[in-house]
């Protein structure tokens, strides 16, 4: 005979104002099966969960309904409270009558707690059918993925890989270092960002738990939490590594020029190059757009002058495989394209630039030796423009949201011209000044009082030419004067938006993503570097913008949640999920058409006892399964149950209202 | 100084809402448009501080402001504003509804101009066509400046820029009907 | 032979004649036949819309009424005010079609509004529905020589939605149609800043600062001239430019040209029909440049050796 216990939370005032529930108690009291019921404040408090227990083994219950809010809430909370008092865990039922009811119907306080005591009676009934079910545990590989080689990446595989779990890294372009290796100096230290940064390249090159794959992409993921098997390519770079010294030879000797990404454009690389100096690894690839050997059969200068005999024109694209137990995504984030504010002349005038453009120009390995300059004439600007807000917080002509970073870069700015350029003068036309962090407020006032930098608030309305300087005019809101700037340099604090190939890799991985392209977190307070997809984490501005010191913080937060669930040789795994019962199956493998998780496999099984005939059956993978009831709602023979959600279950809901 | 005492709801920002069809609340100050404006220098308040007054209720200060007079309707301004607030049809919006409500500003400059804007419908009215003649001569007159732009008649009157007569529309019933459709519409404002 | 509605505007017979007529010659001369609305009233201007909603959207909604009767799909207008006020009331009268239906009650007997003619303003049928390959083909006389400022105004590309036509900051279709006559038309940053309008009699201190500034720009970025589009346009910059000249201090001593009356020029018709007589700026010494072509500047000519010898220093 089921002995049913219902607790009945006020939630505060959340429940209690909209809801009856003494009414509720009473209306519960009148079911046969309830043998115990009561109403308490927060049922989820540690008094609130003693009740739970101290009840159980008064009254001898064989189920618990707990009517509160969404069991997204406090489920694994009660669960807990049964199995600590002896009781199966998923003998719990949880009514959602906050969000179902008291939440949605607060004009009608009668019709709200009718409809919580339909609530409450349903799972009643739902829990007197309830089966004593177990965890199920799944192996676990104890290999993490990193995609993207950025200070994100850097330091999740380096926190991942010293707690001696291996690591493998993959990253797009030739070298590791990301946006940090493009900039001079960082706020708000001014540390020199390469300084900074190259001791955490050189660690994971030598790190004896890091695999790093540069030049590479993840083509395809398979698999879930624990099991993942991912397919990395591994572009041709036509050199071949292991011989290859770095001596540089053969980039000296290429004569074909392309611009050059690491400078903005500024300057030109070769066909065959490193990104940068300090790139790692320091070995070459060729760039198969550009090379001419590549594309004509012609030339061949760099296999010439390569003394080790290291190029390779017949080298193929490599498809490799890995099997990980975990996935950090930190792909970083790209410029917004200024195009659309033509009133600031963006493409007709060469003397404005975007802010990548002038670090790059400041940085002492740049294309310009460390001085900003003019891209008309070449000479050094002594008056020179900022702009913040270029594309950010500009729901006409560009993105909604705030891009955060770049207050606090043109403060930045301003301080490296007044270091660089002692006799120039910054103008930083500004909406807001968002300085939120640690040190920045008394960095902006360096800005501000040390560079005397003049701060206008207002948005610029237009930008033109005056003999070979341009004129920026916008308003000063603070003085109520429209104000002309005679300007030798315009340099746009531009939006930044997420990396262009992020919904593919998302739809490639099984993760979501926002409207913008940012990859989707689990819950944007609680569960800010977990993905919905159980094992996926984020770091770094792939999710959102955000500032170095945020993405280290957050790479490190991926990585300990990697640990965590590598921390045991297997992982539990909800029991909730589709069972085939083989007397049943027809073996028609329509459920492994429609399982989205691709969770289901035929197996072969003798016709009857002792049979040496064979006929087709379903199996479902426990592991990949996540309980989603498509193969139940499909089997023709009704030999799939979900656990959880039997017939007999949802039955017993249905007949109860 | 202004004090601002508790008004309950904002009904003057609704009003200036409803007839424009944009939504003042969204305008965040960031000043584009006052630097875009040809003619914000000639202005009271540029259209950002109209923004914010009609925000504030400041509904005598925004009707009785010269700034919607001067307002050309060029939508250069709206052409930019990043929250894509209509502003032509907030001054327009406001400038109706201050005639509507009988708020006259007496500046000479504003007086010319509505000077010029009533004889000009009045020739429409008449005529179904503008005869450009009339109107100089009569703005000059009402306006109290008989020889403005007298330096520019000669020229224009030998170069036929400007006709000594106009051609009326045979139409100007069904013109004279609109104007009474318009007038009744606008006294159910009141 | 095409055939299109036509409104000419109030000032084609005065103020602007030579805008009227030139349109009238080029577009016989490209094949296409003007359907004049009849009895066409004036369109409310500044003024209208100005004063009171309803009247602005009533004197227009006649014309489109009796244009409907027309049969022809699309309508062209000289006048960018003009234009901007028929497209106006055809959106908004398309998107309140009560309000439509009680203006309409009083002139019902001229007909009922159905929202079925296009509305262009003529720059835009010249440049979209004729095309520059076919202004080309007709060019006899190159106006090679000239530099051209093209001004357009604040009506004729704005506001976006309304007019959908070419971009609101930096236009180029005016340039291209001058370019197609063979002429240059310089870099000028002041296309679309507006030029005081219909404050030209209530308020012209205003057009003389707002022209002035255009004219300064204009005569900076190299021009011979400004080429116009619209008849306010034309006689704030033209008719106020010794008054702005006066009030800056400088001499601008620019003439300004309708796109149409240089689109007869170049199409070889004879100049004493292009009444330049009209303009205040006399138009001689600009057009004295047609046929005066600059020499290129020297290109850097690079030589194979001069390369390969590059990329060994390299």
């Amino acid at each position: 005979m089921a002995r049913v216990g219902v607790f009945v939370c006020f939630c505060g005032a959340n429940i209690a104002d909209f809801v009856d529930v003494p009414k509720v108690i009473e209306e519960a009291k009148r079911i046969r099966e309830v043998k115990y019921a009561i109403e308490y404040k927060y049922m989820c408090s540690d008094p609130g969960q003693q009740l739970i227990r101290d009840a159980i083994v008064q009254h001898k219950l064989t189920s618990i309904v707990v009517a509160a809010c969404s069991p997204r809430m406090h489920e694994k909370t009660f669960r807990k409270a049964l199995s600590d008092a002896g009781m199966n865990p998923y003998m719990l039922e949880i009514a959602n009558i906050r969000e179902h009811s008291s939440w949605v119907h607060q004009k009608d306080k009668k019709a709200a707690t009718e409809k919580a005591s339909d609530l409450v009676r349903m799972a009643v009934a739902k829990s007197i059918a309830n089966e004593q079910l177990h965890e199920i545990s799944v192996p676990v590989t104890k290999r993490a993925l990193v995609i993207g080689g950025g200070i994100a990446g850097i330091q999740a595989a380096l926190d991942i890989a010293d707690a001696r779990i291996p690591v493998t890294l993959v990253e797009k372009s030739p070298s590791i270092g990301g946006r940090m290796a493009q900039l001079d100096e960082t706020f708000p230290t001014l540390d020199c960002s390469q300084c900074i940064l190259t001791p955490k390249m050189v660690d994971v090159a030598s790190h004896p738990f890091i695999e790093l794959i540069p030049y590479s992409e993840v083509v395809e993921l398979d698999g879930y939490v624990g099991n993942y098997k991912a397919k990395i390519k591994k572009k041709a770079s036509y050199v071949n590594f292991k011989v290859c010294t770095g001596c540089g030879a053969c980039w000296q000797k290429c004569p074909v020029k392309v611009p050059n990404e690491y400078n903005m454009g500024i300057d030109k690389r070769k066909a065959i190059y490193t990104p940068f100096p300090q790139a790692v690894p320091n070995k070459p690839v060729i760039d198969a757009e550009h090379c001419t050997m590549l594309l004509k059969g012609k030339c061949g200068i760099c296999a010439k002058f390569c003394e080790k005999g290291a190029i390779d024109y017949k080298m193929q694209d490599e498809i490799i495989e890995r099997e990980v137990g975990a996935v950090v995504i930190a792909t970083g984030y790209d410029l917004w394209d200024p195009k659309p504010y033509e009133e600031y002349g963006v493409g007709r005038f060469k003397d404005i630039i975007t802010s990548l453009e002038f670090e790059r120009m400041v940085s002492a390995n740049g294309p310009t030796g460390g001085l900003p300059i003019r891209p008309s004439d070449g000479k050094v600007p002594k008056s020179v423009v900022f702009i913040k807000c270029i594309g950010s917080r500009d729901e006409a002509k560009g993105i909604e949201y705030c891009s955060k970073i770049c207050c606090m870069y043109t403060a930045k700015h301003a301080i490296l011209l007044h270091h660089k350029v002692h006799d120039s003068h910054a103008y930083i036309f500004y909406m807001d000044i968002r300085a939120a962090g640690k040190g920045y407020e008394e960095f902006v006032k360096r800005a501000q009082v040390d560079t005397a930098a003049t701060y206008l608030r207002g948005r610029v309305s237009k930008i033109y030419k005056k003999g070979d300087q341009l004129i920026v005019r916008g308003e000063d809101a603070q003085i109520g004067q429209v104000i002309e700037i005679e300007a030798d340099l315009v340099v746009l604090a531009t939006a930044i938006i997420p990396p262009k190939g992020n919904p593919d890799l998302a739809r490639l991985l099984g993760v979501s993503y926002d409207k913008y392209g940012y990859m989707s977190e689990a819950h944007p307070k609680l569960r800010p570097v977990e993905t919905a997809k159980a094992g996926i984490f984020l770091a770094g501005c792939t999710q959102a913008p955000k500032d170095i010191p945020d993405t280290v913080a957050q790479a490190s937060a991926c990585a300990a949640k990697v640990c965590g669930l590598f921390s045991g040789d297997t992982m539990k795994k909800d029991p909730m999920i589709s069972k085939v019962d083989n007397e049943f199956c027809s073996g028609c493998q329509n459920c492994v058409k429609v399982c989205p998780y691709q969770a289901i496999v035929t197996e072969e099984i003798p016709m009857g006892h002792g049979s040496k005939e064979v006929r087709t059956v379903a199996k479902i993978n426990e592991g990949v399964c996540q309980g989603c009831g498509s193969c139940v709602a499909i089997c023709r023979s009704m030999a799939i149950t979900l656990s959880g959600f039997t017939d007999p279950q949802i039955i017993n809901e249905i007949v109860a209202i | 100084m202004i004090t601002l005492s508790y008004i309950g709801k904002n009904t003057f920002l609704e009003a200036i809402n409803k007839k424009s069809g944009a939504n003042v609340l969204e305008c965040y100050q960031c000043g584009k448009c006052v630097s875009t404006c040809p003619v914000s220098q000639y202005m009271d308040f540029p259209p950002r501080e109209i923004m914010q007054m009609i925000k504030l209720g400041m509904k005598n200060e925004v009707y009785m402001a010269n700034s919607t007079w001067f307002c050309l309707t060029c939508s250069a301004c709206s052409g930019r504003c990043p929250r894509e607030i209509e502003i032509p049809a907030v001054m327009e919006a406001i400038r109706h509804l201050a005639i509507e409500e009988n708020y006259v500003n007496k500046t000479k400059k504003v007086k010319s101009i509505r000077i010029f804007h009533n004889i000009f419908l009045d020739m429409i009215k008449r005529y179904g066509r503008s005869y450009e003649l009339r109107l100089m001569a009569e703005h000059n007159i009402r306006t109290r400046d008989l020889f403005k732009d007298m330096n520019l008649a000669p020229v224009a009157l030998l170069k036929g820029k400007i006709p000594l007569l106009v051609k009326p529309l045979k139409g100007t019933k069904a013109i004279r009907r609109m104007f009474k459709l318009a007038e009744k519409l606008e006294k159910k404002h009141q | 032979m095409k055939k299109i509605t036509y409104f000419p505007g109030c000032s084609a017979h005065g103020t602007s004649e030579e805008f009227e007529k030139t349109v009238r010659m080029v577009m016989q001369h490209l094949g296409v036949q003007l359907e004049d609305i009849p009895d066409w009233n004036c369109c409310g201007a500044t003024s209208a819309h100005t004063m009171n909603e309803s009247l602005a959207y009533a004197l227009p909604l006649r014309n489109l009424v009796l244009a409907e009767k027309l049969d022809n799909a699309t309508m062209a207008i000289p006048c960018a005010s003009c234009y901007q006020r028929m497209k106006v009331t055809k959106v908004h009268m398309d998107e309140n079609p009560e309000l439509a239906g009680q203006i309409n009650a009083t002139i019902i007997e001229e007909g009922t509004y159905q929202g079925k003619v296009a509305i262009k303003s003529m720059l835009q049928y010249c440049y979209e529905d004729i095309g520059l390959e076919a202004i080309k083909a007709q060019v006899t006389k190159s106006l090679a020589g000239m530099k051209l400022a093209c001004y357009y105004g604040c009506l004729l590309t704005r506001p976006k939605k309304i007019t959908q036509f070419d971009s609101p900051e930096y236009p180029m279709s005016m340039d291209h149609i001058v370019e197609a006559l063979g002429a240059k038309a310089t870099d000028f940053d002041y296309k679309t800043e507006c030029c005081g309008a219909s404050f030209s009699i209530s308020n012209s201190e205003v057009v003389l600062n707002l022209t002035g500034k255009i004219l300064e720009m204009a005569k900076e970025s190299g021009a011979h001239a400004i080429v116009v589009a619209c008849p306010l346009c034309q006689s704030n910059l033209d008719m106020r430019q010794p008054g702005a000249e006066k009030t800056a201090g400088k001499k601008f001593d620019l003439p300004i040209f309708y796109f149409t009356q240089l689109m007869a020029l170049a199409f070889g018709m004879p100049e004493k029909d292009l009444m330049f007589n009209k303009n205040i700026i006399p138009v001689e010494k600009a057009l004295a440049n047609i046929g005066k072509i600059e020499p290129e500047p020297e290109k850097n000519k690079k030589t194979k050796k001069a390369v390969e010898a590059e990329s060994e220093v390299a």
